[in-house]
């Protein structure tokens, strides 16, 4: 377990952050993480030449509707600075958010990120997952977005063409950034005692294939992601198609307008005065191409937890039979 | 009194009440003055009495017009006053001024002076009311100077009458007064009685008066009534002639005078005695009072009783047949246009008598053979007379009985359907019903096949929508021995199946226009239909290929045809065809306005997207309330048909991503019931039907059975079927087959196998029922199972898919819409359709995505 650290990628990446070194300490203690709600806190670190590291975090408290006046820039300042008071790091690097069968792509995640990063540049945002750590394989990632994107949020500009313009695919609209988790040296002794202690019926546990309830949803998470993608994609279609017909018209329409212009002048009288084209033709209110793109991303993140599970289960599979062969054939 | 106030007169209450004291004292004198004139001609007084009621309302209108101090108006009814007045100038010169003629005009000169005065008063005055005053003042001084000496004399007497006042209080009501005064007072007083009635407290007295001044009136009008005998006229002619000379030689003085004259007086000026009455005369008669049909001052009521009165003449006078039939048709013909308003229907004497005539029409037909009627008999080749040659006579009894059948139903819809008013009207159904019948059997013998396809669908009107009971109990047998005598009469009656077949083909035969024979075509099926006779029906209806082009036909049509779905789906339902039930019904259930679609009842949420004009419409096309369609029972049995198809389905069908509705209404249904926040036992039909759904969803019949089939239900649904026993047993037995195959559909997945004799416990089927509903399961391939003969029980396979694998199968489908979606996009980007893929291979594409999914389950099945 010790073994933890995950390797930098060689990817560059184009960002003052290279790398997130995470202290062991810093894990997100929810009593609601099991449940399927969001939590979110803020993390603290600093930054050392091009790696972030993080140190510590606490969460926004979860507050209900009845105390609709709770401030939380508030709290968070107020949080800060008693951590400041026992020597901890109080700079703010960014926020963290738990997940639910690893969907997170979303709006609300993109608007803050973009607030975040805009403000604090190094700033990222960390998302965990409670339920597949429970079930043995910690997940946890860092996100960035990428400088394109933060371009175009900071333009707002979210139609087809400026997307187009900029190049921005649903693939490199958050760039991960590769973590490293460090411990202290008395948290890798315990860890070591523990594993020495754990028995042989533990380490089994490996080869458990995790129900397939987790497939199930992650299946039925994914297939309600596609039927927003199916209708967003109608939409899109539909406004295209619009907007084509409504061009033609108005080609027509300069056209004979055209002809009959000719047709004055021919016989000497003035020609028609001209018209407010975009006045008569107004064209349709393109639909919003981010919530697509966001779709598209996260039924990519989908795709890819999936076949990060069957790949395991199929994995766990061939072990399963290997073993059952050596022990049918002994 | 208060009249007296808006004069403006000085003097107070106690003035104004001595006014009303004249009346008393006045009129014991005249009465004891003119005893002995009292000989009563009561025609001979009305020109007066009309003319002075114009006067008497003008001078009404003028009083009010003062008291508003409208002057505009005051001038206006003035100027209508004095013409009025002038018309009546014969009346006038014989009777002298009348007192109230004179009152008014002295009261409207003290008016105006007053307001003449009243400086302030008329600077406020707008223009048009401040000119009107000052011509009014010029007018009524140069009028008034005709009228001096009376004027002079009625302020005198007002004065007087000021101190004559506690006199008259004391007075006795027959004591003597001044004589001078009397022969002018008559006519103020009469008028005030006749036409305001203000005065209460000589009311017997006044109306003593009324008498006395028609006595002499007629006392003095003697001698021209004798000229008017002496010519041997008829008196209404007279009558017509003094009108004349009144001075209104407008139009049909006929008509006015009888406008005017009580209904009592008419009978005896149709002939002058003494008329030799024949055939001429009244024919004459006849006609001069047809004339007056239809035009606006005629008085409908009174031109009713006047034919009857000439039929009763002619009648005492043997005129021969002819006539009468004439007058008959006259007598109906002006019953039917007593209502202008097409809306309105008959009054319940007028239909009674409707019924007589047309009853009595009927009767003189059949006894004379020799009698033709017709509409295509000109008016002038008609024979009404010359008895030794037939008779010839325009007009047409089958239109005056359609008419009449028309106004019976017009009658039902406009009364109560829940009072015994409707009770007793729907009586005179039989009666209509034996009008039809006789005069059906007339027009087989004398009318046109055309005629007679009409008195056929008249007739089938009638018999479609009763159920024949007494061919019921027949069918069932041998209890016409206990029944009485009435009963036993009744069932020597054809059967109505029988009438029905032999009416309905002749239509189907001899008719050419196309309404009849649809409307008979259907009337048919409804009534096989009723009786349960499930397949002619169908055939019919079939054969008919009605649904093809019902909805070119006109809305009552249409209504029946409606009405006759839901009829021919109820009998499918009896019969225990419920997908047949379902299928009638459904068109007509799932618009949710089956009430409006069946003719019975205005939905209230229309009520906007119609005027009040297109509502009359629709209003006339309602069914009458004892032809309805049970509209509970109707969607009861559809939402049990419903549930009997739908519930295995969705068993079948449950993971199944294409799954479509079979019914949404029940779908809609089942949704409400979900929502209810608390459940509590089933109060409705709807519920009812909804707990059971759900029970048999689970396979438990025995509950779904005891929603269905209940003390409330019953008394709701079932007990409204005539065979209301075998309706349940079939729909038991419903609902254990379905239970049956929910149940396997639904829980197959945990069995290995199931042993059929459990399952013919657990649903009390027998075996073989049993085993023939999973037979059939298996074969349409429902059921992925086999069944082991030996040892009885089901083998299931297991080849259904996992959820997991489920939601796979519905992930692939998804996608392939996406792409499919997606390629329309780039379709359009490209700028051509059906690029990429074109049609055949979109096809090629899903095929074998189908292919695959065969294989995968083919696949399994081979592994087992």
């Amino acid at each position: 377990m010790a073994s933890r650290k995950e390797a930098p990628s060689g990817k560059s990446l184009d960002s003052p952050v290279r790398q997130i070194q995470i202290e062991g300490l810093v894990r997100p203690h929810h009593q609601a993480l099991q449940g399927s709600e969001v939590v979110q806190g803020v993390l603290l670190g600093l930054v050392v030449e091009d790696r972030l590291e993080i140190t510590n975090c606490f969460p926004f408290p979860q507050h209900t509707e009845d105390d609709a006046d709770f401030d939380e820039v508030q709290y968070q300042m107020e949080m800060m600075r008693s951590l400041r008071h026992v020597n901890i790091d109080h700079l703010h690097v960014g926020w963290y958010q738990s997940t639910f069968y690893g969907s997170f792509v979303s709006r609300a995640l993109l608007d803050s990120q973009f607030s975040y990063q805009h403000a604090i540049e190094e700033s990222v945002v960390l998302i965990y997952d409670p339920i597949k750590t429970a079930q043995g394989s910690l997940c946890l990632k860092a996100y960035r977005l990428t400088p394109k994107l933060m371009e175009i949020c900071r333009e707002k500009d979210f139609s087809a063409d400026g997307l187009k313009k900029a190049s921005v695919g649903y693939e490199n609209m958050f760039e991960e950034v590769p973590i490293v988790i460090k411990n202290s040296h008395l948290i890798n002794v315990l860890l070591w005692e523990l594993e020495d202690k754990s028995t042989a019926a533990d380490k089994h546990e490996l080869l458990n294939l995790s129900s397939s309830t987790h497939l199930e949803k992650s299946l039925q998470m994914l297939m309600d992601r596609v039927d927003e993608m199916s209708q967003d994609i109608v939409k899109y279609n539909n406004y295209c198609r619009s907007l084509s017909k409504q061009q033609q018209q108005k080609h027509q329409y300069i056209q004979r307008r055209q002809q009959e212009n000719a047709q004055r002048q021919s016989r000497g009288e003035p020609p028609l005065p001209e018209e407010d084209l975009s006045k008569m033709f107004k064209p349709p209110q393109p639909p919003p191409r981010m919530d697509t793109l966001l779709i598209a991303s996260q039924l990519s993140t989908y795709c890819q937890t999936i076949k990060e599970f069957t790949s395991q289960n199929l994995g766990k599979l061939f072990m399963a039979e290997a073993l059952q062969g050596t022990s049918s054939y002994s | 009194m208060s009249r007296f106030f808006a004069t403006g007169s000085d003097s107070e209450s106690e003035e104004s009440s001595s006014a009303d004291e004249i009346t008393p004292k006045a009129t014991g004198t005249t009465f004891n003055k003119n005893k002995e004139a009292f000989t009563p001609n009561l025609i001979l007084c009305c020109p007066l009495r009309f003319r002075f009621e114009e006067l008497t309302n003008i001078i009404k209108t003028i009083r009010n017009a003062m008291k508003i101090r409208d002057m505009s108006k005051c001038l206006e009814e003035f100027e209508q006053l004095y013409r009025a007045f002038l018309k009546s100038k014969t009346i006038v010169d014989k009777e002298g001024v009348p007192q109230f003629y004179i009152r008014l005009l002295a009261d409207l000169e003290d008016y105006l002076n007053q307001l003449w005065e009243d400086k302030e008063g008329k600077k406020k005055m707008n223009k048009n009311n401040a000119k009107a005053l000052s011509t009014l003042r010029q007018k009524i001084r140069k009028y008034n100077k005709d009228f001096e000496t009376e004027i002079a004399s009625y302020k005198e007497v007002l004065n007087s009458s000021t101190n004559v006042i506690s006199l008259c209080r004391c007075q006795d009501e027959e004591s003597e007064s001044d004589d001078d005064e009397d022969s002018e007072d008559w006519g103020s007083d009469s008028v005030d009685s006749g036409g305001e009635s203000e005065d209460n407290e000589g009311a017997a007295a006044s109306l003593a008066v009324v008498f006395l001044k028609k006595a002499q009136d007629g006392d003095k009008q003697h001698e021209p009534k004798k000229d008017g005998r002496r010519k041997r006229h008829k008196k209404i002619e007279q009558v017509e002639e003094e009108v004349d000379e009144d001075g209104e030689a407008e139009e049909g003085g006929w008509e006015k005078v009888k406008g005017g004259v009580p209904l009592v007086k008419e009978k005896p000026k149709m002939f002058a005695k003494g008329t030799e009455i024949n055939s001429a005369v009244v024919i004459k008669k006849l006609t001069e009072i047809l004339q007056a049909r239809g035009k606006k001052g005629t008085d409908r009521a009174a031109q009713i009783e006047l034919l009857h009165a000439l039929s009763g003449i002619s009648n005492e006078n043997n005129l021969g047949q002819g006539i009468l039939v004439k007058i008959k048709f006259n007598i109906i013909a002006s019953l039917y246009d007593y209502n202008t308003n097409l809306a309105a229907f008959m009054k319940p004497e007028m239909w009674k008598k409707c019924l007589e005539c047309i009853d009595e029409l009927l009767d003189i037909l059949f006894e004379n053979n020799n009698i033709f009627i017709g509409e295509n008999i000109a008016e002038d080749s008609e024979n009404l007379a010359i008895s030794d040659q037939p008779f010839r006579v325009r007009g047409c009894i089958l239109t005056l009985v359609e008419r009449m059948d028309e106004e019976f139903t017009k009658i039902m819809q406009n009364t109560d359907p829940h009072s015994q008013e409707y009770v007793d009207n729907l009586k005179d159904e039989g009666r209509v019903c034996g009008i039809i019948d006789r005069l059906l059997q007339y027009l087989e013998s004398k009318g046109s096949t055309e005629e007679v396809c009409r008195i056929y669908l008249r007739r089938i009107m009638h018999t479609y929508y009763k159920f024949d009971y007494k061919a019921h109990r027949r069918s069932l047998g041998l209890q016409g021995e206990t029944k009485s005598e009435q009963d036993q009469e009744e069932s020597e009656g054809e059967d109505s199946a029988i009438i029905m077949d032999r009416l309905c083909k002749f239509i189907y035969a001899k008719d050419r226009t196309d309404r009849i024979r649809t409307c008979a075509i259907l009337c048919h099926i409804y009534h096989h239909a009723l009786h349960s006779r499930w397949y002619q029906a169908r055939d019919l209806m079939l054969m008919s290929h009605l649904q093809d082009n019902i909805q070119h036909a006109d809305p009552p049509v249409q209504i029946l045809y409606n009405r006759t779905m839901v009829q021919l789906g109820i009998c499918a339902f009896r019969q225990g065809m419920i997908k047949d039930a379902h299928n009638a019904l459904l068109d007509i259930q799932s618009s949710g306005r089956a009430k409006e679609l069946l003719g019975q009842g205005l939905l209230m949420r229309n009520m906007q997207e119609r005027n009040a004009e297109q509502e009359k419409i629709e209003k006339r096309r309602q069914v009458p309330f004892h032809m309805h369609i049970n509209l509970e029972l109707l969607e009861c049995v559809y939402l049990v048909s419903a549930m009997l198809l739908e519930i295995p389905y969705m068993a079948a069908h449950e993971f199944d991503a294409r799954r479509r509705m079979i019914s949404k209404q029940f779908h809609h249904q089942l949704r409400v019931g979900e929502r209810q926040p608390l459940l509590g036992p089933p109060e409705s039909m709807r519920e009812h039907v909804v707990a059971a759904s759900k029970a048999m969803k689970m396979g438990d019949w025995r509950t779904c059975h005891s929603f269905i089939i209940n003390e409330k239900m019953n008394s709701k649904v079932w007990d409204l079927f005539p065979e209301t026993q075998c309706v349940r047993e079939m729909l038991v037995r419903k609902i254990q087959e379905e239970s049956l195959r929910t149940y396997l559909f639904t829980y197959s997945s945990v069995y290995d196998s199931i042993s059929m004799e459990t399952l013919s416990e657990m649903f009390e089927l027998e075996l073989p029922t049993v085993h023939s509903i999973i037979s059939k399961m298996i074969i349409n391939e429902e059921l992925m199972a086999s069944l082991d003969q030996p040892t009885q029980t089901v083998v299931m396979h297991r080849t259904e898919p996992t959820s997991l694998q489920n939601m796979a199968l519905q992930l692939a489908e998804k996608l392939g819409g996406l792409v499919e979606n997606n390629e329309r996009v780039f379709d359009l980007k490209q700028g051509v359709y059906g690029g990429y893929f074109n049609r055949d291979q979109k096809g090629g594409y899903q095929q074998k995505q189908n292919y695959q999914r065969g294989g995968y389950r083919n696949q399994n099945q081979s592994s087992y």
